[in-house]
């Protein structure tokens, strides 16, 4: 049974780190790889709305430092650019596993 | 409480002095005024400073616990009242009927010494701002 | 990301900024009469990992009180002014230094 990793709903995290493949195989093997990808998201998530309430509280002038929000902004982008490479990786290992099951 | 609300703060500061400064320059000019158009000699006056917490047109009003960092203003102009020195020159034009010419009660001297302290302290609010704007660049410098 | 030590940088930053605030205020009240010093001890802030609320605002103190009542020194808010300008860049300039390492480190295996 084919496993979309894409949700509906369409942040543009969600979207890039998990691009709408199709993952044919017996769903252990495939649910493993999807928990890795699915935390991987998550944390970048987090990370980016963090980034966005600290931006959003510094450009309102409530008190929140410059360097705050730049800080966060910082971490969220490193929180998706290793996204995307955890992403670049499941799926290689992914594909690999499955050639090798062939 | 951002870093920038010091900007305001600083320019809180500068405006304070200046308008010290401003005063003590006009005291030093009528040291030996001895007629206004109010009548009398002209009078010393001073600049009353009181910290005011210092708004700036970006901040919310829910700022943070920390509340709006002091500024200073210019709570009032007061003027001395007090009785002007009198000094005895009968052949003066405002001499009155015993000779005597009333001159404002002013040493130059010390309003000198005034002014130049509200120079230096005008110069230190500039350094506040311009060292502000240099932290400012550096957190923008962490996108880099 | 960015824990450990550049968490410490980080805070402190904040630390730095909320001294620099106080110096400005210090400075912009050098002549206010009644007015006292405000510091904060930079020390015992930078120790308590309290990050959250913004530390604790004290009265300097040793300081010579002048006839208005105001013990502002502007040779120690000056010396203040430029010792924070120059802690926050090496600070800053430390915590460039780790975001750019760590973008390395996530995309030195890249090309996958």
């Amino acid at each position: 049974m084919p496993l979309p990793i894409s949700s509906i709903t369409i942040p543009a995290t969600r979207e890039a780190i998990a691009p709408a493949i199709q993952m044919p195989g017996d769903s252990r093997t495939s649910g493993e790889f999807r928990g890795v990808l699915e935390g991987a998201i998550n944390s970048v998530e987090k990370s980016g709305a963090q980034a966005e309430q600290s931006v959003s509280n510094f450009l309102s002038g409530s008190g929140e430092e410059l360097h705050t929000a730049i800080l966060a902004t910082q971490r969220a982008d490193l929180a998706f650019e290793l996204g995307l490479q955890v992403r670049n990786k499941v799926v290689a290992a992914y594909q690999e596993v499955m050639r090798l099951q062939m | 409480m951002s870093l920038f609300s010091l900007l305001s703060v600083s320019a809180s500061g500068m405006s304070a002095q200046r308008a010290r400064a401003e005063l003590l320059v006009e005291n030093l000019a009528n040291a030996e005024t001895t007629r206004t158009p109010e009548g009398g000699p002209y009078r010393r006056k001073d600049a009353v400073f009181t910290t005011q917490p210092a708004e700036s047109p970006f901040s919310s009003i829910f700022e943070s616990q920390l509340g709006r960092p002091d500024g200073v203003g210019v709570s009032e102009v007061v003027v001395d009242n007090s009785d002007p020195e009198r000094r005895y020159l009968p052949g003066h034009p405002d001499a009155d009927k015993d000779g005597y010419v009333a001159f404002p009660r002013i040493n130059p001297a010390e309003d000198m010494v005034d002014l130049m302290g509200a120079t230096r302290s005008y110069q230190a609010n500039v350094a506040a701002i311009s060292s502000v704007k240099d932290m400012i660049q550096r957190s923008i410098d962490l996108l880099r | 990301m960015l824990n450990g030590l550049a968490g410490k940088l980080e805070q402190y930053l904040d630390l730095l900024s909320a001294r620099q605030k106080l110096v400005a205020s210090n400075i912009a009240n050098a002549d206010t009469p009644g007015y006292k010093t405000q510091d904060i001890d930079f020390q015992t802030e930078f120790q308590n990992a309290a990050a959250g609320l913004g530390p604790h605002v004290i009265e300097a103190n040793g300081l010579p009180v002048r006839n208005d009542g105001n013990n502002v020194s502007i040779d120690r808010e000056s010396r203040l002014l430029a010792e924070n300008d120059l802690r926050f860049n090496i600070a800053s300039n430390l915590m460039r230094d780790k975001i750019r390492i760590l973008k390395e480190a996530i995309n030195g295996g890249n090309g996958s």
